[in-house]
């Protein structure tokens, strides 16, 4: 295996340099690498790039002039949805990335971030009844030679495959994912690990979407329910996503948190209306009480791999019931909604209340939500709410504002207040946590065109929890702060500069006793440059991180260079990494160019290099072919050295 | 006597690691020119490229020899002594290279064999093999290695330069020694006709980051001063050079923040 590296090294030196690159924004980058380092949700980098790679293949149709499609760009802000929209019926179709640069409320630094992700053609507008069937078949193999767990039940190997078809206004599919040691086949009935489809109907008239099978939703903010990404994501967003209501058929692999059933939306005027209901089986740990005559969850086990005998246990442990209403009224400068949900479970939840982290957690068989959100646009300012109840006492509430007394200027400021014992299975609310419970806190940022093509943003994040958490035995204070500097000199050259501050408490556990507080910061600095010429990019980047209290130093110098071939369909990227870290706090996260539906942010830690190649080659229209190595070298000592590879193979075919 | 031999070899290991080369003992520097600006120069055409970026040697173009001796601290078994041919070939030039380091109880060799070439009007990459040899008396081992290194340089602008070197891009698993990797990226400015200064970051496994700046200044016609300045031991530096006919001779010289002064002298013969 080792050996593969250097003559695909070698091969790829030969042709070195002439490449167009990928050309996913350095904003895009930075904020999966601050999801991958958010260890309180180790998911929500995967469902990140999930709906990106969903963009992707799935590109938004930009001069469809519909809100609900444009705002499938969940970074933009409304202002930004009602800008395009705007300028799409007055001005008519926007023909090129420069045109979108020129709309009031967008930059270049924003049209970069939007560029992978949309398409010119208006074809929403124009789907036709007659039943042309489109298929796509996606089928990703990952392997890691060196890494052998002989207590896995299954094979190495992790597979993905997915299909899709459109055909005028239906669609469906289907998802199949086995992580790296599962059995691919399990269960009774056998079936793959992971087994997901939909079928769906999208109309123009008071029948706006019908979905059987798989489908995520999300109502208004999010706190009620949100099975996609929260809002907020980045400290220096343009915006945020205030409330929407959308169900959507679900395509990616997060093996809970999705609904399975049945969903509708309709329309009629002002009026939109939402019913879902789904039933489906999800992971947990059961407990039987003491007396054995009844059983218990214990736990939800969220991170879908089963792997083990003991993990295997979990797989579909309990059923679980939702269903739910929403009911939105649009009128001319305001939006505003009303949600109710339910979810039950089989089995009652019970948790150890002795313990006193677990003193607000959820106990029994249904939990229900009520909510109300709105959003109003009233000439440069946007204010949108949200405010979710269990009950009168423990609720959830947003409350977020955006201006823009300039074109070059844009403030935000969101407020959430998430009492410990809100619950909400399948809410998402802005914040820090995915949790949507036991926070507090207050958002600011700013995004400022200072001069011609530099760009200037900061944003700060001050919270705290009101009660105990994982990790952390008292009331907890989080800060985070970041002010980032943008350079576009020429259309070929950028320069990205940023500075990021985290704080956060958490237990200094000693061998007896109570556990004392440790104050936790770290300290970030990034310096990029991006330069493309022809059919290459180059890209450098240079990272510096100090963390606190241990003053664990961390740097990384990286080269990335990405080249198109001119007379053959195939493009090469490259990349050589050296890393320098004293310890794992100080560890640095890389964002890697992957294939579809997978993603590579590795946290970098101790000394040594990383190095990547990956090959696409595009077979005509019908067909695309990726390879990607990966080898990470750790120089355990002068003389000794520890490496770990992996290959990943993609083949996507359209019919 | 054999334990004065061991201690002796001791301290030259020791020295080792305190080099000009971006903390990566064995990645060879050379050129008087390049050391007074404190070798900020992976961006910077010159006769001694082959040590910096392999690239820069696609903008040779004439048949030159040159001979280069560094003396660390005022010890002379801390000499390198390098010589070089570089032979232009249109597009594309050839360089070979050699450099001794050490005296009779340790030295280490490295023999390279270089290649720059022209992609385009703006992009230029460069590859080099390079073999090391390493002895010591006594029961010391000894080792050869083979690696490579690669460059690529881009003209961003008509004076803007970006260059990129990567010493030793091959996996350790390949060979029974590990050897350590170095990445090192600049960019550097003709600000006039007669005045350059870069400045670059260097990182090798194991070592911390080392960043360098410096500039050449053309104070009368064929006449050079150069500065510079590292994080790596917060050495400074300054430099002369002087062209004569088809000689140029460079000067230079560099502190170190406890061990002194490291001096280096370099001659280069235009031959055609």
């Amino acid at each position: 295996m080792n050996k593969v590296f250097p003559i695909l090294l070698f091969s790829s030196f030969s042709v070195f340099c002439l490449s167009q690159g990928n050309n996913i924004s350095n904003e895009v980058i930075e904020i999966a690498e601050e999801l991958a380092a958010d260890e309180s949700d180790p998911e929500i980098a995967e469902l990140y790039f999930e709906q990106l790679h969903e963009l992707i293949e799935n590109p938004v149709m930009i001069n469809s002039g519909d809100e609900a499609e444009i705002s499938r760009l969940f970074f933009l802000s409304e202002f930004q949805v009602k800008a395009i929209k705007d300028y799409v019926q007055t001005s008519g179709k926007i023909v090129s990335f420069y045109e979108i640069a020129g709309i009031p409320g967008f930059d270049r630094q924003t049209t970069e971030m939007m560029i992978p992700f949309i398409s010119f053609s208006d074809k929403i507008n124009s789907i036709s009844d007659t039943l042309i069937f489109r298929n796509t078949l996606l089928t990703n193999l990952i392997i890691k030679p060196g890494e052998t767990d002989t207590s896995s039940l299954g094979s190495p190997w992790k597979i993905l495959s997915k299909y899709r078809f459109n055909a005028g206004r239906f669609e469906g599919g289907f998802t199949i994912e086995k992580d790296q040691g599962e059995k691919f086949i399990s269960g009774s009935p056998s079936l793959p690990d992971f087994l997901s489809a939909h079928f769906s109907y999208s109309g123009k008239g008071i029948i706006r979407k019908i979905i059987l099978g798989d489908f995520s939703s999300r109502f208004g903010l999010g706190t009620n329910t949100n099975t996609g990404i929260r809002t907020g994501l980045s400290l220096t967003s343009t915006g945020y996503m205030p409330g929407r209501a959308e169900i959507r058929p679900y395509t990616s692999t997060d093996e809970n948190n999705f609904f399975r059933g049945g969903a509708a939306e309709f329309s009629l005027k002002k009026l939109g209306l939402i019913l879902f209901y789904s039933h489906k089986r999800i992971d947990a740990t059961i407990r039987a009480s003491a007396d054995s005559s009844a059983f218990f969850v214990e736990s939800f086990y969220k991170t879908g791999l089963h792997n083990t005998l003991s993990l295997n246990d979990k797989k579909d442990a309990v059923a679980e019931t939702s269903y739910g209403i929403n009911l939105s009224f649009n009128f001319k400068f305001l939006k505003v909604g009303l949600c109710w949900s339910e979810n039950r479970f089989l089995l009652p939840v019970k948790t150890d209340k002795s313990n006193a982290e677990d003193l607000y957690k959820f106990e029994g068989c249904r939990n229900q939500i009520y909510s109300l959100y709105y959003n109003s646009l009233i000439n440069r300012i946007l204010l949108y709410g949200e405010l979710s109840l269990n009950d009168p006492q423990n609720l959830a509430l947003v409350q977020g504002v955006t201006l823009r007394p300039s074109d070059r200027l844009i403030l935000n400021i969101l407020y959430r207040n998430y009492t410990p014992g809100f619950v909400s299975f399948h809410g998402n609310g802005p914040g820090n946590t995915s949790s949507t419970s036991n926070e507090q806190g207050i958002l600011g940022n700013f995004i400022f065109e200072a001069a011609k093509h530099f760009f200037i943003s900061a944003g700060c994040d001050i919270s705290n929890s009101p009660w105990l958490k994982y990790r952390c035995s008292f009331p907890s204070l989080a800060k985070k702060e970041e002010i980032r500097i943008k350079y576009l000199p020429f259309e070929n050259l950028s320069f990205d500069l940023s500075y990021n501050f985290r704080y956060s408490m958490l237990d200094n556990q000693l061998e007896n006793g109570i556990a004392q507080v440790k104050e936790v910061k770290t300290r970030t600095v990034k310096g990029q440059a991006r330069f493309t010429l022809n059919n290459v990019t180059f890209a450098l980047r240079a990272d510096y991180k100090v963390a606190d209290p241990s003053d664990s130093k961390g740097m990384l110098l990286l080269h990335d260079i990405i080249y198109r071939f001119r007379q053959v369909p195939v493009t090469l990227w490259f990349r050589y990494c050296i890393f320098n870290t004293d310890n794992w706090d100080s560890r640095l996260y890389t964002y890697e160019n992957d294939l579809l539906y997978s993603f590579s942010i590795p946290a970098l830690s101790g000394e040594g290099s990383r190095s990547y190649i990956m090959a696409k080659w595009e077979i005509g229209d019908i067909a695309e072919l990726r390879f990607k190595y990966g080898l990470t070298s750790y120089l355990s000592s002068a003389y000794e050295n520890e490496e770990k590879d992996e290959i990943k193979i993609q083949f996507r075919v359209w019919f | 006597m054999y334990s004065l031999r061991k201690i002796s070899v001791s301290s030259v290991l020791f020295f080792l690691f305190l080099t000009v080369s971006g903390g990566n003992p064995y990645r060879f520097s050379a050129g008087a020119g390049e050391a007074g600006i404190r070798y900020a120069c992976s961006m910077k055409p010159g006769f001694w490229s082959s040590f910096h970026n392999q690239a820069l040697l696609a903008y040779n173009n004439s048949l030159s020899f040159g001979m280069n001796y560094e003396n660390r601290f005022n010890i002379s078994e801390l000499g390198t002594r390098t010589a070089g041919l570089l032979i232009p070939a249109g597009k594309t030039s050839l360089g070979i290279m050699y450099s001794h380091f050490g005296y009779y109880n340790f030295k280490r060799q490295m023999v390279g064999l270089a290649c720059g070439l022209s992609l385009s009007e703006n992009i230029a990459a460069g590859v080099q093999v390079d073999y090391f040899s390493e002895k010591t008396t006594g029961e010391y081992d000894n080792y050869q290695l083979v690696t490579c290194e690669v460059g690529v340089l881009a003209k961003a602008s008509d004076n803007v330069m970006i260059g990129i070197h990567l010493f030793n891009p091959v996996p350790n698993s390949l060979r029974k020694n590990v050897l350590p990797s170095s990445i090192r990226a600049g960019a550097g400015i003709e600000l006039s006709k007669v005045l350059f200064a870069g400045a670059e970051a260097e990182l090798s496994t194991g070592e911390k980051l080392i960043f360098r700046t410096g500039f050449e200044y053309e104070v009368l016609k064929k006449f050079w001063f150069r500065g510079g300045f590292s994080t790596e031991n917060t050495s400074f530096s300054f430099g002369l050079g002087y062209l004569l006919k088809f000689c140029k001779l460079d000067l230079s010289f560099a502190t170190h923040e406890r061990l002194g002064i490291t001096s280096c002298a370099s001659l280069i013969f235009k031959i055609h």
